[in-house]
């Protein structure tokens, strides 16, 4: 970092419409967003000079995000809440930040350091109901690990490792339930949680499908393995 | 209106890049109250849609008027229009997910020929009738424009009306016509009947085609059975301000940044060029409104780049100062200045240090067009092989080590000499560019050479010389391959099936819509897109319609002949093209008429295009 820089951290959304971008066009939203905002931001110093910013792990297309985090490095210190509202009327309001903070200088990258994602399924179809929904994903945890299949390539995941939280099931209507996943994210892959239900709905044979899958929270995991969020 | 949407958002996780359906881009006008809705189409994908420059600006002045709304349509990419067919989505706006057909008006830009059987998907998938004479009240209009309605024919059939000429005011004068017309309870034909009383409108089904081979009557003007069109120009560009709010896409589309347009029109002359001869006469924005719209559209938009755009951005009187200014103005942001056309023999050293940014990295690009001073007079191409090796010296020691050329083949009077002279200037280049870089970056250069075939465009002075045939079109790049360097230069050029489509399409008349028809049936869409064209399906389609594709993109004019557009004016008389066509064949070059006397093209002054033209910048008052 160069010296007299200021490292604000980001707390910004993915959700609606929006959730259909794909990171890379998530990150040039923010960008751009963050020069309409006229926040004093650092450039590069290499031969093609750019914006310094840094995002947390990437969101799959399609999958929304409540808390997404993004560092971006200023030149002049901004007070966080004239960021937020800057930041607010610069981007659409499914991108618009929660909050913001600064953070030290040494701290860790938003990538190396947030490992854990919480998340939100909703299923949604005839035969889909709370206790259905409880007892096949039992059944698919005794199993202990889960293949997966995407995009021509099979990965297997341990539960144990990939799930380090309870999931939760609860009602959300008539044949409507919300599965919230705790996943712990690496650098060797994910498990997401639209394919450990669609695993649990096949074979279980419940009639159902993921409509809508959110990531709540992007935590970081400390030593003790105890569970905080970045800002 | 009815939205889509929950039809639609489904959809979304089958197709590949859904960012091209979801709209909510900073920029967007939604949720926009109006009695009269349209809908604007670019008929590719959103990505190459998304750069035209011409929709952002009726978007932008639609969306100004009293209770009217525009909205933007693009092409679904094949997997997005199979999945929309499958579950019965039509064609939707992007704005509020509204079905196409439910709109007031269609507005359909025509931007290049082989987008043409995109138009009739786009028809198609909206529910609407492919003809005009097909659709009825309870339609949309369907009103077309952008550069190949200077030759309207082939396309005429499918269009209710179509726009000569520039948008900015003609587009209002369409939507209060039609608006009129309906108030007072006018059916289709009375409406269509108003809109052809609009200056620069042309309403194919009030023109019958007069049976002569080729298309309508009116060869060089004279023909008095069929009235004449004359574009519409803005008279003063500084009357409509640069778009400074565009719509900013999320996903990467091309031209990824903000452009404000610095100067409409171009008098060089090329006489291969439709657009320097159809965009004329030559207006410029002066400085102090260029900087405002450049830093107020980056502040509006969070681009990184703003590109200086017109046909001949070195051209503009004032470009230097402008340069100097906003690379004040920029100095520490990180943003780029870039200009999308530079001319060889306006590319100076000072010039070369203000651009800034990617301009360096993305390198360079030059248009020669000819490898010989012969062919390049027979052009009009008024750029010398010591301007070129100029260009390439000055940009090579100001840090440039990338550079494109662009030549044409199968232009008129061409020798295989002419083409091989290509390979031996492309030699002279690369020693230019060596020896004005350092030895140890030498390896960085590149140099790539682009090949297009000439196509005989419309109201052009080569406007009456057919396309060289299709085996003559392979045996020159032939000989354009032998002549190139081995070593260092990356050669490609334009598929030959490619050209002698684009020929027949910009060159038939009204008779090529069956043609054109009949390949959309057979399947042909995206015909941009090099996986997706076949000539062959294409040639059997002219001929179900009782057509023969190659001889259409063949056929010569004589002096007098009935051309397939003579009934449309762009403002530059064909006399003045017949005698730049005579002085083509002498070897005679005419000079820019910005800065030199006038050449008598027929654009300024009285009989030309009824407005008064302000040239703007420090071209104020020198003719």
């Amino acid at each position: 970092m160069a010296s007299g820089e200021f490292r604000l951290r980001l707390c910004c959304g993915k959700r609606g419409r929006l959730r259909f971008l794909s990171h890379l066009e998530y990150s040039h939203a923010i960008e751009r967003g963050v020069r309409r905002a006229e926040l004093p931001y650092a450039v590069t110093h290499g031969f093609n000079p750019h914006m310094r910013l840094a995002f947390g792990p990437a969101l799959p297309v399609g999958t929304a995000g409540e808390r997404e985090y993004v560092d971006v490095w200023l030149i002049r210190y901004v007070p966080v809440k004239q960021v937020v509202e800057a930041l607010t009327s610069a981007l659409a309001s499914e991108l618009a930040p929660r909050e913001a903070a600064y953070v030290a200088d040494k701290a860790s990258s938003l990538g190396a350091s947030c490992t854990i994602g919480v998340y939100e399924a909703v299923v949604t179809g005839g035969g889909v109901g709370e206790a259905e929904m409880s007892h096949a994903l039992e059944d698919v945890l005794r199993g202990g690990e889960l293949r997966v299949e995407h995009r021509g390539k099979s990965k297997v995941f341990d539960l144990s490792v990939s799930l380090p939280k309870e999931i939760a099931v609860t009602s959300a209507g008539f044949h409507e339930v919300v599965v919230t996943v705790t996943t712990r994210m690496g650098p060797t892959g994910s498990l997401r949680p639209e394919s450990l239900v669609a695993h649990v709905l096949s074979r279980s044979g419940i009639t159902g499908a993921v409509t809508l899958v959110t990531r709540l929270d992007t935590l970081i995991e400390d030593e003790n393995g105890g569970f905080r969020r970045p800002i | 209106m009815s939205s889509v949407w929950d039809r639609v958002e489904p959809l979304l996780g089958l197709v590949e890049r859904p960012a091209r359906y979801v709209d909510s881009e900073w920029g967007a006008v939604r949720d926009r109250e109006a009695a009269y809705r349209t809908a604007l189409l670019y008929p590719d994908v959103y990505e190459i849609g998304m750069a035209n420059q011409a929709l952002a600006i009726l978007y932008e002045r639609l969306n100004s008027l009293d209770d009217v709304a525009a909205e933007r349509v693009y092409l679904p990419w094949l997997d997005m229009i199979e999945a929309m067919r499958s579950a019965g989505v039509p064609l939707f706006t992007l704005e509020s997910v509204t079905p196409v057909a439910e709109v007031d008006l269609f507005g359909i830009t025509l931007p290049y020929e082989l987008t043409y059987t995109n138009v009739l998907e786009a028809l198609d998938l909206a529910g609407l009738p492919l003809r005009s004479a097909d659709r009825h009240d309870g339609h949309p209009l369907v009103v077309g424009g952008g550069p190949c309605v200077y030759n309207p024919e082939p396309m005429a059939p499918f269009f209710d009306a179509l726009l000569i000429g520039e948008g900015e005011q003609a587009v209002v004068d369409i939507v209060e016509t039609h608006r009129r017309a309906r108030a007072r309870g006018a059916l289709r034909p009375e409406v269509l009947r108003d809109l052809a009383r609009i200056p620069g409108v042309y309403v194919p089904s009030l023109h019958v085609p007069s049976g002569v081979p080729g298309g309508l009557a009116g060869g060089r003007g004279t023909d008095t059975s069929v009235p004449v069109v004359t574009k519409r120009v803005v008279g003063d560009l500084g009357e409509f301000r640069a778009p400074v709010r565009p719509v900013v896409p999320y996903m990467d589309v091309v031209h990824d940044r903000i452009a404000i347009e610095v100067l409409r029109g171009c008098t060089r002359g090329c006489r291969f060029c439709q657009a320097g001869m159809v965009y004329r006469p030559v207006r410029e924005r002066d400085a102090d409104a260029i900087v405002r719209d450049v830093m107020e559209g980056l502040h509006c938009t969070g681009y990184d780049e703003v590109s200086l755009t017109s046909l001949s951005t070195t051209d503009h009187s004032q470009l230097e100062e402008v340069l100097l200014r906003l690379g004040h103005r920029l100095q520490g942001t990180g943003i780029a200045v870039s200009l999308p056309s530079l001319r060889v023999d306006a590319f100076s050293s000072k010039m070369a240090r203000l651009v800034s940014g990617p301009g360096r990295t993305t390198g360079l690009t030059l248009a020669p067009e000819a490898g010989t001073q012969r062919l390049r007079d027979v052009i009009n191409k008024n750029v010398s092989e010591e301007d070129l090796l100029g260009a390439v010296e000055t940009a090579f020691a100001s840090g440039w080590r990338r550079i494109k050329l662009y030549f044409m083949i199968g232009l008129p009077t061409e020798t295989d000499e002419d083409i091989r002279s290509i390979g031996r200037l492309i030699a002279n280049v690369q020693a230019a560019a060596r020896a004005a870089t350092r030895p140890d970056q030498r390896g960085a250069i590149k140099i790539g050479v682009s090949v297009s075939t000439f196509i005989p465009k419309a109201h052009t002075p080569f406007q009456w010389k057919g396309q060289i045939p299709r085996v003559e079109i392979d045996r020159r790049q032939a000989v354009l391959r032998e002549s190139m360097p081995r070593k260092g230069v990356d050669l490609s050029w334009h598929d030959a099936d490619v050209s002698v489509l684009e020929a027949a399409l910009a060159r038939g008349g009204r008779e090529v819509s069956g043609g054109i028809e009949a390949a959309w049936r057979a399947g042909a869409r995206f015909d941009a897109w090099s996986e997706h064209f076949s000539l062959d399906r294409w040639t059997e389609a002219f001929s179900t319609a009782g057509l023969d594709l190659e001889s259409t993109a063949q056929r010569s004019y004589g002096a007098c002949d009935v051309l397939p557009w003579s009934h449309i004016s762009s403002g530059v008389s064909f006399d003045y093209l017949w005698r730049e066509w005579e002085r083509a064949i002498e070897g005679h070059v005419t000079p820019d008429c910005s800065f030199e006397s006038c050449t008598g093209c027929g654009v300024c002054g009285t009989g030309g295009l009824g407005v008064e033209i302000v040239l703007g910048g420090e071209r104020r008052g020198v003719r």
